[in-house]
């Protein structure tokens, strides 16, 4: 009798860790969604370009290279990534294609649909973007468009105060060649956003913040966003970007609203 | 005369369970590093203090092809690891000249050695070229595996007791080939910390290297089985187990190295090596950044008598071939350089050459080391 018992304990844990798998986004209709939109500043100075001079693969990559991290104008940011944290059922994701501003034209492919289907395609040594957005637990493919060799090199930001780099994987692109990864939102639990970086190349670098769902924004050149077909509920906004650093923003959003939320940071 | 074929296993089994163990660990690593996670106490604290400074730690980076002096001396083996898909071809050119004998830490006569059997024959002088071939692969995050292909051409000149023959014997073959594996255990980094990285070693060696080797003598001039030191190989299957740091830091770079070398039981022919180990520490500088750098390293090297005998090998003829003088102590001095060469078709190559003398010996009547070489050229893709 208590082998049966113990059996079937043993059978209903097994079964409940197989099918405890998170909580996965889920594409629904929505039909009462409202809109977000707002503003991203910059007061203060942001800081220069850095230089580098390329000493690997200069026939591909040119011999100098610029890397602008923080790109103001007129006190507006581009790039800062505006998310809606918490939204479990909503809209499918977007299908879009981001391209670097250069020297290099690295390109970040969005499929979209029920998972974010993200590309990464390697042009003129460079990802893409200075920033973008990834999923953990979706696949992501690497296409190195390039005739050298590039050694990705991808690392969490994480920590207490975003202060650590850990490593989450390496993979060397040869010439002309692509891979897929997977990255496990396991290694990914104490993470907000990871770092594309090339081992041999110091000037690319790019940075992906965690997205959960579909409902994220990155500010444009006058430092504009927009998000739309929101749930209507309780939220929390966040405006995030590498060097500036994170803010947040509790938010109510009504059937068909229409809401501002602007950002500043200092530097 | 019956022959003793009793095979030990003392270390066969459970380095060869542990070896396949770790392997199979290592196909399914999800860690980018073995330590990954088990660390993290220290890797906040740290990151803490350095965040005072206004600094970022990272974790878990191994990348070592930046600089020149980011790969060890070149006389030294698995002290780097490869990122996942890596390639490293090798090739390296090692000699080694012997001459005199050491009794304990004196150096003795030629004479006085062949008083220590009494023998009929004593070795004057011995050389050693080995082209050493090697091919390393970045299997995932966390393993590298390698392989190792030795070609080795030994001399050993000889006269007798009476000054009436001198003769040299020689002996030529593939040694026993190698395959490593290195396993990623932690690395941290931060610019006033500088980066510090270390790695398991775990190889084994196959016996494929002639430990019955033959050549002319004026006893044998049909051709005699020549002693241990003219050996190809152990004829045993050897666990080099180890561990490897490395640091570096702006222009200047440093490591340690541990490997010991078990032998496992007894080969066909009855006897076996001396299990050894072997302590690695150096620094090295960027003298031009980018392409150019020198290093120095301490290595120490012990190794035990053989155990057991072969037949076919006449102990009281020379001291070389007697298997209880066959251990040993040395401590080496070497002084090294790496170049950076430019890309080539894809491929980064470097180029290097270490060489040293010993500035300690302790042998038990046996041929002294007198300088040790090694060029070698590593082609990354």
């Amino acid at each position: 009798m208590w082998r049966d018992t113990v059996a079937t304990g043993w059978f209903a844990i097994v079964m409940l860790a197989c099918t405890s798998t998170g909580s996965a986004y889920e594409v629904i209709e929505v039909r009462n969604g409202g809109t977000i939109t707002g503003s991203v500043a910059l007061t203060g100075t942001p800081p220069p370009p850095r230089q580098f001079t390329v000493r690997k693969g200069a026939e591909v990559c040119g011999t100098n290279r610029v890397l602008t991290k923080v790109e103001a104008h007129h006190g507006m940011v581009r790039g800062v990534i505006v998310a809606i944290e918490g939204v479990e059922q909503g809209k499918p994701f977007p299908t879009y294609q981001a391209k670097a501003k250069g020297p290099g034209h690295g390109e970040f492919h969005y499929t979209g649909g029920n998972t974010m289907n993200l590309g990464v395609h390697l042009k003129t040594c460079s990802f893409g973007p200075f920033t973008g957005v990834m999923m953990a637990d979706d696949i992501i493919r690497f296409v190195n468009h390039d005739s050298i060799k590039h050694i990705l090199h991808t690392y969490a930001l994480q920590g207490r105060n975003t202060k650590m780099l850990k490593t989450v994987h390496t993979r060397s692109l040869g010439a002309e060649s692509q891979t897929e990864k997977v990255f496990p939102a396991k290694r990914l639990r104490h993470a907000h956003a990871v770092a594309l970086t090339c081992d041999r190349h110091d000037f690319m670098e790019n940075w992906l913040y965690l997205a959960h769902n579909p409902y994220y924004a990155i500010s444009d050149e006058t430092g504009h966003f927009s998000i739309d077909r929101v749930p209507p509920g309780d939220y929390v906004i966040v405006a995030w970007h590498p060097v500036l650093g994170m803010q947040e923003q509790h938010v109510t959003i009504a059937s068909h609203g229409r809401l501002a939320a602007n950002f500043e940071f200092t530097k | 005369m019956i022959r003793e074929r009793k095979v030990d296993n003392r270390h066969f089994i459970p380095c060869l369970v542990l070896s396949i163990s770790m392997l199979a660990m290592g196909s399914q690593a999800a860690q980018a590093a073995l330590l990954d996670g088990m660390m993290d106490t220290v890797e906040e604290a740290l990151a803490e203090s350095l965040a005072e400074k206004n600094e970022r730690l990272t974790t878990g980076n191994f990348y070592t092809d930046s600089s020149p002096n980011a790969h060890g001396p070149i006389g030294m083996m698995g002290e780097h690891t490869h990122e996942a898909g890596e390639v490293m071809f090798s090739y390296r050119l090692m000699h080694m000249w012997m001459h005199g004998t050491r009794h304990g830490t004196t150096r003795i006569t030629n004479d006085e050695a062949l008083d220590l059997g009494p023998y009929g024959v004593v070795p004057e002088s011995m050389r050693m070229m080995m082209h050493m071939a090697g091919f390393m692969y970045g299997w995932n995050d966390t393993v590298t595996l390698s392989v190792m292909v030795p070609y080795i051409l030994k001399s050993m000149n000889h006269r007798n007791r009476r000054h009436t023959a001198k003769f040299t014997t020689r002996s030529e073959g593939v040694g026993d080939i190698q395959l490593g594996s290195l396993w990623r255990l932690w690395a941290v980094e931060a610019p006033s910390l500088g980066a510090h990285r270390f790695h398991l070693n775990l190889s084994i060696s196959v016996p494929t290297g002639n430990i019955q080797p033959t050549d002319s003598t004026p006893l044998r001039p049909d051709g005699q089985r020549l002693p241990y030191p003219m050996h190809l190989g152990s004829g045993t299957f050897d666990f080099y187990p180890g561990i490897t740091y490395g640091g570096e830091k702006g222009q200047v770079s440093w490591g340690f190295q541990a490997i010991g070398t078990l032998r496992a039981g007894k080969n066909a022919n009855g006897f076996s090596k001396g299990d050894a180990y072997q302590i690695n520490i150096h620094g090295a500088y960027a003298i031009v950044p980018h392409w150019l750098s020198g290093s120095v390293r301490l290595s120490w090297h012990d190794w035990k008598k053989y155990n057991g005998a072969d037949p076919d090998i006449n102990m009281r003829v020379v001291q070389t071939g007697v298997p209880a003088r066959l251990g040993g102590q040395r401590l080496d001095v070497l002084g090294g350089i790496n170049v950076l060469l430019p890309e080539i078709m894809g491929i980064e190559n470097r180029l290097a050459v270490e060489g040293g003398v010993p500035v300690y010996q302790y042998l038990d009547g046996q041929l002294e080391t007198d300088s040790v070489v090694t060029f070698g050229w590593q082609g990354l893709y």
